[in-house]
């Protein structure tokens, strides 16, 4: 028994950090607690009942307490920092890894660099006025449509373009969806033209639009019927 | 008579395009009328209306507002540029970028000096108008949202801007916005979406008018900057607004189709204080008015049903007149079928490609109005597609059906085809002469040896057709340079003479074996619709826009006999008050005497031997004729045979067989394939 209520006071000042309003909470949770296990804790409510003064805690145990889950805490996110940076730096030297397996090797890289400026040195050499005119020609023609900017940039203006613009289409987009969009209580050219018949001075029937490619087989069918009986009618004649 | 196998050809898929904007020139009084496929068209209102002159569209240029300045038409849309348009070349003159993203609105002010454009990114930016270009003189406060209308106060002093929510009005020196005129949301439902002012007009004594998409048309006090009237006349948007010249009345076109006048009445007989009332509401058309014009005559409307509507109204012109007639322009006033007569083949000419069929065959004999059966069915040989944004201008296939040829405003095409029992092959003649370059009309001579094209300065270049080339041979040029364009070129059979009309009046004879002008006709004050030399008399027969016929004598030089006593007794009034041109005149070669005319209601044959109809006579008598005996028959019979079996007509041709083509486009096949129409709940349906 003495045992138990010692337990009981460590369970007291635990609870005793905790807000005012969940003091209540903490008397439910004991109480579904005193469900669980019946026959402990029957006298563990009768002996804590609510006319008892709560038990007081000294404030030195109750700064500890705070201290020690504020430092819980901030270790705690310290930790899981710790954790994301070193994820971090793992993928970082995967990726730069991939990147090397994917570039050729060093040297094969080097030759070719070496090599156009080779070939440049040479072609001068020979035949020097044209490939200069040629490169000087390139340029212009290049001039016209690009432009170098530093850090491997080029411009190109485009030619032509696309006929119908982005923002031309957005604004017919509008006029659409202002017209015949959601909301414009619009109905179709047959419903109209059988309304047209039906109040008309001379009453007809509704107007159907034929789908033209309905029964294709059929029809073609029917059309070598026909071209066959015409046959028949001309034959005697 | 004789008696004609008729083959009756609804296979030509024709469909117009919606009309989007038109502008009225009072001066010259001409309309122009822009479509949704970015074809321009002018119409001349003095001469009955007549299609004068058609710019080909673009695909990609989708033109949303029309404005005259003195003789010069501008058109701005979309595409974010403002083009001006060369009316005797029939081409855009120039384009200029506004920068400024889609442009929704153009408008000009009194004085003629500047232009000023309403853009996406909100601002409206002004033109100087200069001699030969426009020029960019500044940009007014930008604002937040799209400028969807403009309108210039007369003394050019102020802009109304109309955008979404709000009108702004700008003062045009300084380009501060001064006041801003929120406008209502709709009720219930409409209350979460923005309302757009569609349309501004701003009048000369300080009111503002506006239409916006929830149905309201506002008129506005522009000094205080407070709403005086509402006047809701539709649930749907109203999408236009026309003011008349005397600022005393007022139409709104809506989405439901109608079309709706305010007048500014004073509410008591001699008083001051006008206000503006709903008068008169005009139901024209069968889905939405996108465009209107009001003259000082009539109104005059067009919208999603391709339909131009010219509705006088009875105050201002004379009842039970022909001027008070209701005029509706369906289709367009020139041949889009081009029929090779020896080959029984067609030529369909779309705004982007051309299809040639071949026409069906029957060979059952039949009493006359049988309807026989088609044994072997017409079938399409070939379909070519233009490259290029441009649409096609004009085109011609030669009566042997082994040359097609269309042009564009930048190129002109050639193909030479080879008909071989089934098998089609096309090739395409590379090398053209570089004088056929703008051409407005393409024809080929009657044995397909020659090809005439109607070319800049009423000129026209003959070229030689070979085997797979095209030389050029000579420019023909009349004396006096007219620089309006040629629309109608017509060959004489045996290859001697060419006539060719412009939309001046006149018309021009060439000798095709000397190649040099044979003689002018005396011009005549309507615009000329269809010419045509006969083969065997060789007089030529003009059939004009106010459905005048003269018959001109090219070996005499002079008008025939026939053609004065056609004037002197003048034309039935029947046949006067018809309102769509004859668009096409041919003959035929078995019997000399008949000419045959067709407009888009009927088709008629002229025998020239029988006496013409008498004014107090019936016209259209042939159901009558039918009917009486042979001797009466003879008595009563008179020279216009008309025929009204067949409607909407697009092209009737002679083919040398003795058939007759008739081409015919049902209203009810375009109105199926138009834009959803309005949800009207009506009572009892």
């Amino acid at each position: 028994m003495k045992s138990r209520e010692g337990s009981h006071i460590d369970d007291f000042t635990a609870l005793a950090i905790m807000v005012k309003s969940k003091r209540v909470k903490t008397a439910s949770r004991k109480k579904n607690a005193n469900t669980e296990k019946p026959s402990e804790d029957l006298n563990q409510v009768l002996d804590s009942s609510d006319d008892d003064a709560p038990e007081e805690v000294t404030f030195g145990d109750s700064k500890n307490e705070a201290l020690r889950s504020l430092k819980l805490a901030l270790d705690s996110a310290k930790r899981e920092k710790e954790l994301l940076k070193e994820k971090r730096r793992k993928r970082q030297e995967l990726f730069q890894e991939q990147k090397k397996r994917k570039l050729l090797p060093a040297e094969v890289l080097e030759e070719i660099e070496s090599a156009p400026s080779k070939r440049v040195k040479e072609s001068s050499g020979a035949e020097e006025d044209e490939a200069v005119e040629t490169k000087r020609k390139e340029k212009k023609s290049v001039e016209k449509h690009t432009r170098n900017l530093d850090g491997n940039y080029t411009v190109t203006t485009m030619k032509g373009g696309a006929a119908v613009s982005f923002q031309q289409k957005a604004a017919e987009d509008f006029i659409q969806s202002r017209l015949y969009g959601p909301g414009s209580c619009r109905t179709t050219n047959n419903q109209m033209l059988s309304l047209q018949n039906k109040r008309g001075s001379k009453k007809s029937a509704a107007v159907q639009f034929v789908k033209k490619d309905w029964a294709l087989q059929q029809k073609a069918k029917a059309e070598k019927l026909k071209k066959r009986w015409i046959h028949k009618l001309q034959v005697p004649s | 008579m004789g008696e004609f196998m008729v083959h009756r050809v609804r296979f030509f898929d024709y469909m117009p395009s919606a009309i989007r904007a038109m502008a009225f020139n009072a001066g010259t009084q001409r309309l122009a009328v822009a479509r949704a496929d970015g074809a321009v068209e002018i119409f001349n209102f003095a001469d009955n209306y007549f299609q004068e002159k058609v710019i080909p569209g673009r695909s990609g240029r989708a033109v949303e507002a029309l404005c005259w300045v003195g003789g010069r038409l501008f058109s701005a849309g979309l595409n974010g540029e403002i083009t001006e348009y060369d009316l005797e070349k029939l081409r855009p003159r120039y384009s200029v970028e506004a920068y400024g993203g889609p442009i929704w609105t153009i408008s000009c002010n009194n004085q003629g000096t500047l232009l000023a454009v309403g853009c996406e990114d909100g601002t409206v930016k002004m033109f100087e108008i200069l001699e030969e270009r426009i020029q960019f003189q500044r940009n007014l406060d930008r604002q937040k949202g799209r400028i969807i209308s403009l309108s210039w106060h007369p003394s050019g002093a102020r802009i109304a801007a109309g955008m979404i929510d709000m009108i702004r009005i700008f003062d045009a020196k300084t380009g501060h916005a001064t006041h801003r005129l929120l406008v209502e949301r709709g009720l219930g439902t409409t209350r979460n979406t923005e309302v757009v002012v569609w349309s501004v007009a701003f009048l000369s004594d300080d009111t503002i008018i506006s239409g916006d998409s929830a149905g309201k048309v506002q008129i506005w006090d522009a000094a205080t900057g407070t709403l005086i009237r509402n006047h809701l006349i539709t649930k749907w948007d109203v999408l236009a607004l026309s003011v008349s010249q005397d600022q005393s009345s007022v139409i709104a076109g809506t989405s439901e189709g109608t079309v709706v006048q305010f007048q500014a009445l004073a509410s008591t007989m001699g008083q001051e204080n006008s206000q503006w009332v709903r008068t008169r509401t005009f139901k024209n058309h069968s889905h939405d008015v996108r465009a209107l014009v009001h003259t000082d005559t009539a109104v005059v409307s067009g919208g999603m049903d391709t339909q131009l509507v010219v509705r006088p109204l009875l105050d201002k012109v004379e009842k039970n007149t022909r001027e008070s007639a209701m005029r509706k322009i369906l289709f367009p006033h020139r041949n889009l079928v081009c029929c090779a007569k020896k080959a029984g083949l067609l030529l369909f000419q779309f705004p982007d490609h051309l299809e040639l069929w071949r026409l069906g065959e029957s060979n059952m004999q039949g009493q006359p109005g049988d309807i026989l059966p088609v044994m072997k069915k017409p079938e399409k040989l070939l379909q070519l597609q233009n490259k290029g944004d441009d649409h096609i201008c004009c085109s011609a296939v030669s009566p042997c059906g082994g040359w097609v040829a269309f042009s564009t405003v930048s190129s002109v095409r050639l193909y030479k085809l080879q008909l071989s029992n089934g098998n089609i092959s096309i090739n395409k003649v590379s090398k053209l002469p570089k004088e056929l370059h703008s051409v407005y009309q393409l024809c080929f001579s009657s044995d397909s040896s020659r090809l005439f094209a109607s070319s800049a300065q009423a000129s026209v270049v003959v070229a030689s057709l070979d085997q797979l080339q095209c030389r050029h041979l000579h420019t023909l040029k009349p004396k006096s340079g007219s620089s309006q364009p040629i629309h109608l070129l017509s060959p004489s059979e045996n290859g001697k003479w060419l006539a060719a009309a412009n939309t001046d009046g006149q018309i021009h004879v060439f000798n095709l074996h000397k190649l040099k002008l044979h003689c002018t006709l005396p011009v005549y004050s309507s615009c000329p619709t269809a010419i045509a030399i006969h083969p065997t008399t060789g007089h030529l027969l003009s059939a004009h826009a106010d459905q005048q016929i003269f018959e001109f004598s090219l070996k005499l030089k002079e008008y025939t006999a026939w053609s004065r006593s056609l004037q002197r007794e003048g034309l039935h009034p029947l046949w006067l008050q018809r309102d769509t041109p004859i668009t096409h005149i041919t003959f035929n070669a078995n019997k000399p005497a008949h000419v045959f005319l067709h407009d888009l209601f009927m088709f008629c044959i002229i025998d020239q031997s029988l006496p013409l109809p008498q004014a107090r006579k019936k016209l259209y008598n042939q159901m009558d004729l039918k009917t009486r005996s042979p001797q009466e028959r003879m008595q009563e019979s008179h020279a216009f045979k008309i025929c009204k079996m067949f409607q909407h007509l697009l092209s009737v041709d002679l083919l040398d067989n003795s058939s007759l083509v008739v081409v015919e486009r049902p209203l009810a096949d375009i109105v199926s394939q138009l834009p959803p129409p309005v949800r009207q709940k009506k009572f009892a349906t």
